[in-house]
């Protein structure tokens, strides 16, 4: 199949979709106090814009996850670059802890955490950053782990020291690898915003799905989901772009696309 | 064709031509001709090899006598029939093993005797034979990742010939192993030749090895692929391969079969 | 390990020791982190009525274990998960299997509508099912079917791409039909690789189930932390916690260990970010799991052991 055919096609189920769920909640085929035309969805969207309480809450989702996710962003590749590349011993006596840690179920340790913060934004950002933090720092430690030998031989030759060494050629190699981390970090930390502002929060999208939920509203339980995968969305493309830029060797990753060990892609 | 040996063919290609279309993005559709008029025939219990440079369809050849790719024009027959599709009447041996990695040597072999629903005990009985014949015995139990190149490929062939089909279709297959193993290989691949008297085309890039393998070497050209020439190898079997393979007639039928190659090769 | 003298001694000492040496500093991690919180909350670092001790949690939970509550919401946790698990594999692997055999150019189109669809939060979906079912197990046996759904789809997509086509070829020259080849090579050759999906899955479904427990009511580990929130019981809060937490450590590790048993049947299966919770369809450039038993020096670690000497 052609890619025109493919577009074409997909185009025609993208219309087919949108209008059978346009048509079918109206003319009563399926309940439309479960699942709203979208022509509603985007109603409340526009109502919630025009009380202004879009923005607001808009604003505080994407602070706390961009929060929690820019800390885990920072101290993430420093602690798995630095276990990874410099303290081989510490990090194998870390790295079962961290393993430990990164299956600690965030939303579990929401109570716990609570003791500690509080009700308050430092709670969530504190959960989010949690859970991106360690995939991050995995992937930090396997990126150093799997820096091609004979790149190294070849630098050696050039009589680097060993911290020239590390930052010329080992952090590079090992980018590509934090960056998938990194992005799949985002998307998570999007999840995890959701459930911490349903769990302890009086604002913010996740809390606006909550309060729909809870009042039967649901053409803005689906206008505050769409919104947030919206946003989710927009953080990945971002973060594509951004890693197309700064590691400009790499080929470009097609999304979806799963990489063979071997490096082989389909 | 000779009239005084008449027996009738076991294999016969006529006319057997293959090409296929491809689509390059900016340079619109392309037919590509990898056969082109083949006619062979082979006879019952003859080990026939095929030679010839890259590109000249030998794999293809094999594929459509398996039965796996049809001829765009052009026929073959099998005992008089013609071939519709793969049939168990045909084993195939490929370069990669193809061994099934989560099956034993012992499971893989029997393989072809589950697809024939050949009941438990009897499979046991055929397999412990065939396991025997390529000199497997201790490692019925053994999975693929644990065993040798020459031994994946002895247990790619009694594979190919547990389910007993009458003709044997080898593709490469020793090309994957080392030289010594290869040697090795060939002289075990006669002995059970000589055992089971299948019919047998082996495709091949290695001159030496057509030559003493086979009683007839097909050689083909390429662009489009077609039979050149056939020699007939008229060595006496057994091939003892200490003496043979620095016997002048030897030599002289390596030499043969090469200068038809490079001929061959030559721009028209 | 003996220390008995033998014939062998010397050799094996040479081996053993550094092994005891490697496996200690591994533990040394977490030994450490237990120590430190007990510590930490006895001697009153922290406010002990916040965090009590790692030894008052662990008696907590032997309270647990021994009044048999432990074991029921284990098993009723157990039951949604197993449930949600089993959904996603009745749907995922029959339609990964059409998709990529016998509809590939559904696939293709298909392909991004997927995607879409498997990054859809599923926090944000669980108000819709709760819409749907109302409150009970069929809303969390939904929720963490879905979870699971997608990397199971995706992995077994790919899975069936990828058999190894000598195989097929193979199974194709016995005249195999397309039922047996589907049985007899196919899927037999997929089972590694859907086993990564399938590990993967667990880790979501085990994460979302714990999390859809806590936001939801009656029974299961999820509940038994929210309960204890609810109550103020503190130490049942860190319970509950630790609990999921060893479960999930446990769960994890045995499922990588499963893999790596069922991986040399078919060759390489596909490794992950160790520690991500959502690698479902995009898995980067093949970084080696964590868990390792001994540990292996990293070839840069090596370079830089060479150079200080």
């Amino acid at each position: 199949m052609t890619r025109r055919e493919i577009l074409r096609a997909q185009l025609l189920l993208a219309g087919a979709v949108l209008a059978l769920w346009e048509l079918l909640p109206r003319i009563g085929w399926i309940d439309p106090v479960f699942v709203p035309p979208p022509s509603r969805v985007l109603e409340a969207l526009v109502h919630l814009w025009g009380l202004g309480l879009l923005g607001e809450h808009t604003r505080l989702s994407l602070g706390r996850a961009l929060g929690g996710f820019g800390v885990a962003v920072v101290i993430g590749p420093l602690l798995g670059l630095a276990l990874g590349g410099w303290f081989p011993r510490l990090r194998q006596a870390l790295e079962p802890l961290m393993e430990f840690f990164s299956q600690a179920n965030p939303v579990v340790l929401f109570h716990v955490v609570l003791l500690f913060f509080g009700i308050g934004e430092s709670a969530k950002v504190f959960l989010i950053a949690w859970l991106c933090i360690w995939p991050i720092a995995f992937a930090a430690i396997a990126g150093v782990a799997n820096v091609d030998p004979e790149l190294l031989r070849a630098a050696r030759a050039f009589r680097l020291s060993r911290p020239a060494l590390f930052v010329r050629v080992v952090v590079p190699a090992a980018l590509p690898s934090i960056f998938t981390a990194l992005r799949l970090a985002a998307g998570q930390s999007f999840i995890m915003l959701i459930a911490a502002e349903m769990m302890g929060a009086s604002s913010g999208l996740g809390w606006l799905v909550v309060q729909s939920q809870e009042s039967y509203h649901a053409p803005r339980i689906f206008a505050a989901a769409g919104l947030i995968s919206g946003l989710a969305l927009v953080t990945d493309r971002i973060l594509l772009v951004l890693e197309a830029r700064l590691i400009r060797w790499r080929p470009p990753l097609d999304e979806g696309r799963v990489l063979l060990a071997g490096g082989a892609e389909r | 064709m000779d009239a005084v040996t008449a027996a009738p063919s076991k294999i016969s290609l006529r006319g057997v031509t293959h090409s296929y279309t491809l689509r390059r993005p900016h340079e619109g559709k392309h037919t590509f001709q990898a056969l082109g008029g083949v006619d062979l025939d082979v006879k019952p219990g003859e080990f026939l090899a095929v030679v010839g440079p890259s590109g000249c369809g030998k794999s293809t050849l094999l594929d459509i006598l398996a039965g796996l790719s049809i001829p765009t024009s052009g026929e073959v027959l099998i005992d008089g029939k013609k071939v519709t599709g793969p049939a168990l009447d045909r084993g195939i041996v490929l370069q990669g093993y193809a061994l099934f990695p989560w099956r034993t040597t012992r499971e893989n072999i029997e393989f072809g005797l589950e697809v024939k629903h050949v009941p438990k005990h009897l499979r046991r009985e055929i397999s412990d034979r065939f396991i025997r014949m390529v000199g497997l015995e201790g490692f019925e139990k053994r999975l693929p990742h644990e065993l040798s190149g020459g031994m994946k490929q002895r247990v790619a062939l009694a594979r190919a010939l547990a389910f007993d089909p009458e003709i044997l279709l080898m593709d490469e297959p020793f090309a994957a192993v080392d030289a010594q193993t290869r040697e090795t290989l060939q002289d075990e691949l006669l002995r059970i030749w000589e055992e089971t008297r299948k019919t047998v085309i082996f495709v091949t890039h290695s001159i030496e090895e057509a030559v003493f393998l086979a009683d007839r070497v097909a050689i083909l050209a390429a662009n489009p692929g077609r039979v050149r020439e056939v020699v007939d190898i008229d060595l006496k079997r057994p091939r003892d391969a200490a003496h043979l393979r620095t016997s002048e007639a030897f030599a002289a039928l390596r030499h043969r079969v090469w200068t038809s190659l490079q001929q061959g090769n030559r721009p028209e | 390990m003996s220390r008995a003298p033998s014939l062998e001694a010397p050799a094996q000492r040479a081996t053993t020791a550094p092994r005891l040496r490697a496996a200690a500093l591994r533990c040394s991690g977490i030994l450490g982190f237990a120590v430190l919180w007990e510590l930490a909350s006895r001697l009153r670092w922290i406010d002990p009525t916040f965090a009590p001790a790692l030894s008052t949690v662990v008696v907590t939970i032997g309270r647990l274990i021994a009044s048999g509550a432990l074991l029921t919401h284990i098993c009723i946790s157990a039951g949604r998960a197993l449930a949600g698990l089993a959904l996603g594999l009745l749907i995922a692997v029959p339609a990964g299997l059409v998709l990529a055999r016998w509809t590939p150019r559904a696939r293709l189109v298909l392909d991004p509508f997927l995607r879409v669809l498997s990054q859809v939060n599923p926090f944000s979906l669980m108000p819709v099912f709760l819409l749907f079912f109302g409150s009970g197990e069929l809303v969390k046996i939904t929720t963490v079917g879905w979870v699971a759904i997608w990397p199971i789809l995706f992995y077994t997509l790919t899975a069936i791409t990828t058999v190894d086509p000598i195989l097929l070829k193979t199974g194709r020259s016995m005249a195999l039909s397309e039922r047996e080849l589907v049985l007899r090579v196919i899927l037999p050759a997929s089972v590694p690789t859907l086993f990564v999906g399938l590990r993967i899955a667990a880790g979501l479904v085990f994460f979302m189930l714990i999390a859809a427990e806590m936001l939801g009511t009656n029974g299961g580990l999820g509940w038994l932390v929210h309960n204890s929130a609810m109550n103020y019981q503190i130490p049942g809060i860190y319970a509950g916690s630790l609990l999921v937490t060893l479960l999930g450590f446990g769960l994890h590790r045995g499922l990588i260990a499963l893999e790596r048993h069922l991986s040399p049947r078919a060759g390489a299966a596909l490794p992950t970010v160790p520690g991500a919770r959502r690698p479902a369809a995009v898995a980067g450039p093949a970084p080696r799991p964590s868990a390792s038993a001994v540990p292996t020096p990293s070839r840069w670690s090596a370079v830089a052991e060479q150079e200080s000497t």
